[in-house]
């Protein structure tokens, strides 16, 4: 066990997904196949070997609940703490229909749940948003945390990870030690930072009840960037990283999937990526199907054929359909002699015999939940 | 009460490490995960798996029971290892005997019925229906029977029963069979019933203490009321390299009975969490399953690959099965054969024939034991049974080493 609780900002990003975001939040999104966007985030914080994990959601979260359940499929049903679902409170909702009906930024979220934290009994707290895509070394990060004296540690990347209006940018000094912070804005030699920070539980509780009192709501704003005597150091992470952020990003994100070094950077063994049990069988394969560059969960029946595509569990592929570069999510149907091409269908999706339907690598086309074409 | 101690000697260099119930099957599957989920979907929440025979890796795998929704307050699956008593204890001897040593178990749960189950078929079996018309018929003892072909019946318990399906005989493996009715080894006992004859068969010191062999012909003989309870579905015993094969192969034919996709009867398994499988850019996968973790950049057809397979570039598999974690190198060509898990295909190397290209009486599933590695360039011949690395190609026969070497005829 590590010193270290973990906090998710089940809300965050995914802005502008709105076929996929309408039924759920952004955490909840599918992902590659068979995973839940949370899902990375979880397993990142078990494989450092936390074992408490609060999750605090804002709406639209009951396909969140569903999924993370008592948190069994992430070892996290546990008698002392373990996972800890933080809906907004009922105060807080009245309260911030006022102001708009929304949390107006993450330190206003940790408000909410005030007497949560001040329950956390491990010294440091990891904050992460649900909607980020990677294999991070969460334990190396305290480590270096530890050693670098630094009140707050940020991890960030080398890449271009999320859109540039909304990416939070870092310039670096000696010893990774962040002397500039840009949102919105790169400037060359930056960083972006992947708004997962490392904090001691006693220094987040004094900033909470800081931007409380102060009418201030926004860690990135009103903390790393106005707070400037506070000691912020970066750790790098070079591997691969990706944010829902858009259709495009979704579809893109995706796709990147297909590529050997992105598989090898986010599934490893090591590390592994855990995700809700479906107890789906294996993938058939027909007589007559034809799969090239394809991400396959279990469960799915393909006798047509595909290419560079992510298919979800439990999806049906007929004779005479051609899939490319496309997302098929769960339980999608293709009926005989349909064709699809740069689409996303969502859940329990049903493509009618002979469809035809196309997008471009910029637009994707997204199909709601449960349409019939 | 699952009986899950077999050796499965005849499944050879594939129990040398596992008990059979434990062994892999149908891409994601162990054995056992059919009669628990069967269990599971049949409402029964309390299971007790009796254990002997290399527990380590089935007891892991069935832990506290949660892949299959029985880690439970209140019963649940309790794994049933043999055990030392006052006067020191002893190994199940037969069937009989592992429920007579785990009377105090069942005791503790006071059941009016009993279900006996092996751990060594695939079906799928809604066993509630059984348990209600052992009690609607007020029989003592209920057994599942199955149709067999007329001539394969002297392979198997043959019971003969009237029109209203009360036991007349029963004849292991008889020569001359009188119907076609094979036990299935599933047993309803009423508890009182079957507990009386354990006792009175402890006592015999010449018993087998078999259900087969003993308890069913003593209940017979006094005249209990026994009864058939006919199962109409997909059965099949996996007790040899053979029938192993055939029934993964029998999972890819269309309209299989068993039916694992069927989302209404579900086989849970506890399968380690592996990210979706990759088929690349030059592979063809045709009339296969495919799972979890694994990576196909080569050709495969008539197959069933399980979690964490890897078969490179240029690679050929066909009426094969493949268990987790076994990796077929580039170019190597893999026809009618066992990998087991673990194992290494090494590049260009040949592992088994196809049936059309050899003699028919020499023709035999060729099997890969499990962690062994088949060297570059290596030809592994119909039928051989590889049970250590096999790095460079020897002139004649192998060498006697422990579990090496071609298996007797086939049954």
């Amino acid at each position: 066990m590590n010193d270290m609780h973990g906090l998710i900002f089940a809300y965050a990003g995914g802005l502008h997904i709105k076929e996929l975001t309408e039924h759920r939040t952004v955490s909840s999104l599918p992902f590659g196949g068979r995973y839940r966007a949370i899902d990375f985030m979880l397993s990142n914080m078990i494989n450092a070997d936390i074992v408490n994990v609060g999750v605090i959601m804002r709406e639209n979260y009951q396909s969140l609940l569903d999924h993370l359940g008592s948190g069994k499929d992430w070892d996290l049903a546990r008698k002392r703490g373990g996972l800890k679902l933080l809906p907004p409170f009922g105060y807080n909702v009245t309260r911030l229909q006022h102001e708009g009906g929304v949390f107006l930024g993450n330190m206003a979220a940790l408000a909410g749940v005030n007497s949560y934290l001040s329950g956390i009994r491990e010294e440091y707290v990891v904050m992460a948003d649900g909607d980020l895509v990677a294999n991070l070394p969460l334990e190396d990060a305290l480590r270096v945390h530890i050693d670098s004296g630094a009140d707050i540690t940020l991890i960030c990347s080398p890449r271009t990870v999320s859109s540039p209006e909304y990416a939070v940018n870092v310039a670096l000094g000696e010893k990774n030690r962040v002397s500039d912070i840009s949102i919105g804005r790169r400037e060359p030699e930056m960083f972006e930072s992947l708004n997962v920070s490392i904090l001691s539980s006693s220094l987040l509780d004094s900033l909470v009840s800081y931007c409380s009192a102060h009418n201030a709501y926004d860690f990135e704003r009103d903390v790393l960037q106005r707070m400037s005597d506070l000691d912020v150091v970066a750790y790098l992470f070079d591997g691969y990283v990706a944010r829902l952020h858009s259709t495009s990003t979704f579809f893109r994100c995706n796709m990147d999937l297909l590529r050997a070094e992105v598989r090898e950077s986010i599934f490893r063994k090591e590390r592994p990526i855990k995700t809700k049990g479906r107890d789906q069988a294996p993938t058939y394969y027909g007589p007559g199907a034809s799969v090239r560059n394809c991400v396959v969960a279990d469960g799915c029946y393909i006798e047509g054929e595909a290419e560079n595509s992510v298919i979800f569990r439990g999806v049906r592929i007929s004779e005479g359909v051609r899939v490319h570069n496309s997302i098929l999510m769960q339980n999608t149907k293709v009926s005989q002699g349909a064709v699809l091409g740069y689409a996303i269908t969502d859940k329990e999706v049903v493509i009618n015999r002979g469809r035809m339907l196309l997008g471009h690598e910029t637009y994707p086309i997204a199909i709601a939940k449960g349409s019939v074409v | 009460m699952l009986l899950a101690g077999g050796q499965g000697s005849r499944l050879y260099v594939l129990t040398t490490n596992v008990a059979k119930p434990a062994v892999p099957f149908g891409g994601k599957y162990r054995i056992i995960d059919f009669p628990l989920s069967n269990c599971v979907n049949s409402n029964i929440d309390t299971v007790g798996v009796l254990t002997q025979y290399q527990p380590h890796e089935l007891n892991a795998y069935i832990g506290a029971g949660l892949p299959w929704d029985l880690d439970r307050l209140e019963g649940g699956v309790r794994v049933l290892p043999p055990y030392v008593k006052g006067k020191g204890g002893e190994w199940y001897k037969g069937t009989a005997n592992a429920i007579y040593q785990n009377m105090g178990f069942i005791e503790t749960y006071d059941p009016e019925y009993l279900l006996i189950l092996s751990g060594d078929h695939i079906y799928k079996m809604d066993y509630s229906q059984m348990i209600d018309q052992h009690r609607r018929t007020q029989a003592d003892c209920t057994i599942a029977v199955i149709e067999v072909p007329p001539d394969e019946a002297c392979r198997f318990g043959i019971l003969n029963a009237d029109d209203g399906g009360v036991i007349l005989d029963f004849e292991e493996k008889p020569k001359k069979p009188k119907s076609n009715l094979a036990s299935m080894g599933i047993y309803v006992f009423t508890w009182s019933k079957l507990r009386a004859y354990l006792l009175e068969d402890s006592h015999n010191p010449k018993s087998r203490n078999d259900f087969g062999a003993n308890i069913i012909p003593m209940m017979l003989n006094a005249g209990e009321r026994m009864l058939i309870h006919q199962f109409k579905g997909y059965w099949k015993d996996v007790g040899t390299i053979e029938s192993l094969w055939e029934a993964n192969m029998d999972m890819l034919a269309p309209d299989n009975q068993l039916d694992i996709f069927d989302r209404s009867w579900p086989i849970y398994c506890g399968a380690k969490s592996a990210p979706p499988h990759f088929v690349g850019e030059g592979a063809r996968v045709t009339h296969s399953l495919l799972t979890e973790g694994c990576e196909i950049h080569g050709e495969m057809e008539n197959s069933v690959i399980f979690t964490d397979v890897i078969i490179q570039p240029g690679a050929f598999v066909k009426y094969s099965i493949v268990m987790p974690g076994a990796v077929i190198e580039k170019e190597a060509v893999v026809e009618y054969a066992i990998i087991a898990e673990g194992a290494r295909v090494g590049r260009g190397a040949r592992v088994g024939a196809d049936p059309s290209v050899v003699p028919v009486a020499d023709w035999g599933v060729t099997v890969v034991a499990p962690g062994v590695t088949i060297g570059p360039g290596i030809v592994v011949k119909t039928r051989e049974m590889v049970g250590a690395d096999k790095l460079t190609q020897e002139a004649g026969p192998a060498p006697p080493a422990a579990g090496t070497g071609k298996r007797g005829g086939r049954a």
